[in-house]
């Protein structure tokens, strides 16, 4: 806690000066302008790069197998359910934005939620990768993952949470993708009008479904776009509830453990959060978008993610005294064994990531300053990661048999498949930037002081 | 309730008064007389009885210190009731003292026979002890009652207007509530292991603070609720009070159900799916010998019906209605303490044993007594 003047007041929403027209203008001409910064092309330049290695690994594992990994027995869950718990938790904090603190009645969510939505439409489209290219044979994945009519009655088996999870996971993509639609009928019809090229007009228009405005649209939109909040919501917990469940239903020490959905769901805000934070913080900077995204967005965010960091290292202090007040070898164990086993740096790196470093977060002056700010996020997006591999992989390795030990590492396919879904998660980003606009045009117009003057609220 | 411009003594207040006294002296009258006949019987009864008013106490000022962080007009009206709310935590540091001295009539971990007879048991030793129980109860209240004690001290000074209501001023709340609030999760769920978790000392559950803690912030919601109701006739919450408000606490509640069910319901799957030996009894014990009735009441009365009836914009707006839903989730709170501490006791014969009822409302009474005394 720093030290204020007494008259600190929040920075605005929105920097003064704007009206309905220049927050259009701006927006908009980001997309129809056709003039991107350097940093665009920069970015889809390294981003499609990286797909591409993508692409390689994924062909070369069709070729070849599993084989390529580092998963074995006793590890035989290695990066691909690490990459799909961390990419799915990422999406979190896009839903939370946009349906949790809509219904919470948060204006100031309104700049950061169309491009959080995005990110969470693009972080399941990389954890998706993962299910169906695990077993290195896809054009099976369809046979034990959906359930369809099965004459063998042999799969799926209802009882386990990894179908719980393709039910979870394909609604909760569903419900994410229309939300984000929705919410960008009005937009798309601000681009159809503005478009100069017919071809835009065309394409625009589309997709506008023939938005003109009225009040009877404007109604219907609104019920809408709650209801469709109101269906969001619960998705927010229970995907990664049903994630913790893949674990916490088996027997395995460290993976059995009641804390898991809260922790886990608590888990994915935070990492989606410091994930925001790190898309937001160059973003503004590109585009010179300060006036919109501002630092006020920027301190909350980081409060969020200071207090569902709370809950992580609340987490970890349960499962460390759990393991030992259990009085149960396996348990305690387990938890000796991560904290001083072969794996002791990982979970020492991935205390300081997600404990130690967002502390810093009580301070004011670390909340508003945008460079350390980004620095925190990127810990915690590391720190993250490091936590769903010290889970899979510590409780695998030794389990009950001391004969049955072994380690895991993960070669380079691994790494390069991983770094390959960042590749595509940028990819796609910089592209959605370059198409739509990324943050909410009518949304920002009712921030304005001309809104106020009706008594609007806004949505 | 609790202002000092509040000059007259409400007759609804007066009305509480006796009525928590009434209900409270017959409570312990009758526990009085249970304690003769059946000795037993007493302790477990005692323990929740006090677990059930420590919940009311402690959910006020954990709301108190969540309404200091996050602002919102459904904190300023409920405030007084969980400020007074809280003041009462010296009453269940009180409550708690026969439960530190008979610590080996409840809990087998404190009989050192037992405990050597028990490879388990010994291995725990090092926390489950007599001294370190108490030593940390101690730390418990004396944090607690620490926080308490300054944002209320805080509070009545801005009421006489010896502090501004300016936004430094109102930092100092915070500068308490933040830590304060990540302490008592903290320590509530050690005290949860201590005084609930440990009445089977072979049994844990990782989620098991939580759920105590929901809990507790769903007890003083209710608290909240129902006092609204009772003081919206009256001034000064007949100016300022406003359906928005009500219904704010009505969805606060909602949610505090509903977080409450999916711990719970989080708990039960994990444990039931892993059936191990260790885990598993405390299901299995609250699923035979009329326990199952309990399970399933819990499930309806302290989730379902709740849940169903808070779904209402309606209710949730019509302070009186919201009251009763209210009322009767703190019954509910009472019901799921019982089901918590009274299998470890009795488990042939009926389930419910009367003073597990009479003497938690007995307690209660009291407690509302003081509560209501606390608001002139």
């Amino acid at each position: 806690m720093d030290p204020k003047p007494a008259t600190y007041e929040p920075p605005p929403l929105i920097a003064p000066g704007h009206s309905f027209a220049s927050v259009t203008d701006k927006i908009a001409a980001i997309v129809l302008s056709g003039r991107q910064p350097m940093g665009w092309f920069i970015g889809v330049t390294i981003g499609f790069a990286i797909t591409m290695v993508l692409m390689g690994a994924l062909t070369y594992l069709l070729i070849k197998g599993t084989g390529i990994w580092g998963i074995n027995i006793p590890v035989g869950w290695g990066f691909a359910i690490i990459n799909f718990v961390w990419w799915i938790g990422i999406g979190h904090a896009g839903t939370l934005i946009s349906a949790i603190l809509l219904l919470l009645k948060q204006g100031w969510r309104t700049s950061i939620n169309r491009f959080a939505e995005a990110m969470t439409l693009f972080a399941v489209m990389c954890a998706g990768v993962f299910p169906l290219i695990h077993t290195g044979r896809p054009w099976l994945a369809a046979y034990w993952l959906f359930p369809y009519p099965s004459s063998m009655s042999i799969w799926p088996q209802f009882r386990s949470p990894l179908i719980w999870d393709v039910f979870a996971v394909s609604t909760y993509f569903t419900v994410s993708l229309l939300f984000w639609y929705v919410g960008l009928i009005p937009d798309l019809a601000t681009l159809r009008d503005r478009a100069k090229r017919r071809s835009l007009q065309i394409i625009y228009g589309v997709f506008a479904l023939g938005w003109r405005g009225s009040v009877k649209h404007w109604d219907r939109y609104e019920q809408a776009y709650l209801l469709l909040a109101g269906l969001a919501t619960p998705l927010v917990l229970s995907v990664h509830t049903v994630v913790s469940f893949d674990f916490a239903i088996g027997i395995v020490p460290g993976w059995h453990t009641t804390i898991f959905p809260p922790y886990f769901v608590a888990g994915a805000i935070y990492d989606g959060f410091a994930m925001v934070l790190t898309l937001a913080i160059p973003l503004r900077w590109m585009y010179g978008l300060q006036d919109f995204i501002t630092l006020r967005h920027l301190e909350n965010m980081a409060k969020v993610t200071l207090v569902t960091g709370l809950i992580v290292g609340y987490g970890y202090l349960m499962e460390a005294f759990f393991g030992w007040y259990s009085a149960n070898t396996y348990e305690g164990f387990m938890i000796w064994n991560r904290m001083t086993g072969p794996y002791w740096p990982m979970y020492w790196v991935l205390v300081f990531c997600n404990i130690i470093t967002p502390q810093w977060l009580w301070f004011r002056r670390v909340r508003t300053t945008p460079g350390l700010l980004f620095c925190v996020a990127m810990v915690v997006n590391i720190g993250m990661w490091l936590e769903r591999f010290v889970i899979v992989v510590t409780s695998l390795h030794r389990d009950f048999l001391p004969s049955a030990w072994g380690m895991y590492h993960g070669t380079i396919w691994d790494w390069a498949t991983f770094i390959g879904t960042l590749g595509l998660f940028v990819t796609l980003f910089f592209l959605f930037i370059r198409v739509l606009p990324m943050i909410s045009i009518f949304e920002m117009r009712t921030l304005v002081p001309e809104a106020k003057v009706q008594g609007a609220e806004g949505h | 309730m609790a202002t000092q411009g509040l000059t007259t003594d409400l007759p609804v207040l007066g009305r509480l008064r006796r009525q928590g006294l009434m209900v409270g002296a017959a409570g312990l009258i009758l526990g009085a007389i249970g304690a003769f006949a059946q000795p037993d019987q007493f302790m477990p009864a005692w323990l929740i009885g006090f677990t059930f008013c420590l919940g009311l106490s402690l959910g006020c000022l954990a709301m108190l210190m969540i309404q200091h962080m996050s602002g919102g007009r459904w904190g300023l009206v409920a405030r007084r009731v969980f400020e007074a709310g809280s003041r009462l935590l010296p009453y269940c540091l009180l409550l708690y003292i026969p439960i530190g001295v008979m610590l080996p009539k409840l809990y087998i971990w404190a009989r050192p026979a037992a405990v050597q007879a028990d490879h388990i048991l010994v291995l725990k030793q090092p926390y489950l002890n007599v001294p370190f129980a108490l030593v940390r109860a101690a730390i418990y209240f004396g944090v607690w009652i620490f926080c308490m004690w300054h944002l209320n001290r805080w509070s009545v000074r801005q009421d006489r207007g010896e502090v501004a209501v300016t936004p430094a001023d109102m930092r100092r709340f915070r500068v308490i509530s933040a830590p304060g609030l990540l302490a008592y999760v903290i320590l509530m769920t050690f005290a949860s292991v201590d005084w609930l978790m440990s009445l089977d000392p072979r049994w844990y559950s990782t989620i098991f603070g939580f759920i105590v803690v929901v809990g507790q912030g769903l007890a003083a919601l209710s608290l909240a609720a129902v006092s609204l109701a009772l003081l919206a006739p009256y001034d000064p919450l007949a100016r300022y009070l406003k359906p928005v408000h009500v219904h704010d606490i009505g969805k606060l509640t909602l949610a505090f159900v509903m977080l409450w069910a999916y711990m719970s319901f989080s708990q039960f799957l994990i444990i039931w799916a892993g059936n191990l030996p260790e885990e598993i009894p405390f299901y299995l014990v609250r699923m035979r010998s009329g326990w199952q009735y309990v399970s399933l009441l819990l499930a309806l009365g302290h989730f379902a019906l709740p849940f169903c009836l808070l779904l209402s914009r309606d209710l949730k707006r019509h302070p009186r209605l919201l009251a009763r839903v209210a009322l009767f989730i703190l019954a509910m709170r009472l019901l799921d303490l019982i089901w918590i501490v009274a299998p470890n006791f009795n488990q042939n014969g009926f389930p419910i044993h009367w003073m597990d009822v009479s003497i938690p409302v007995g307690l209660a009474g009291v407690w509302v007594f003081l509560f209501a005394a606390a608001g002139h």
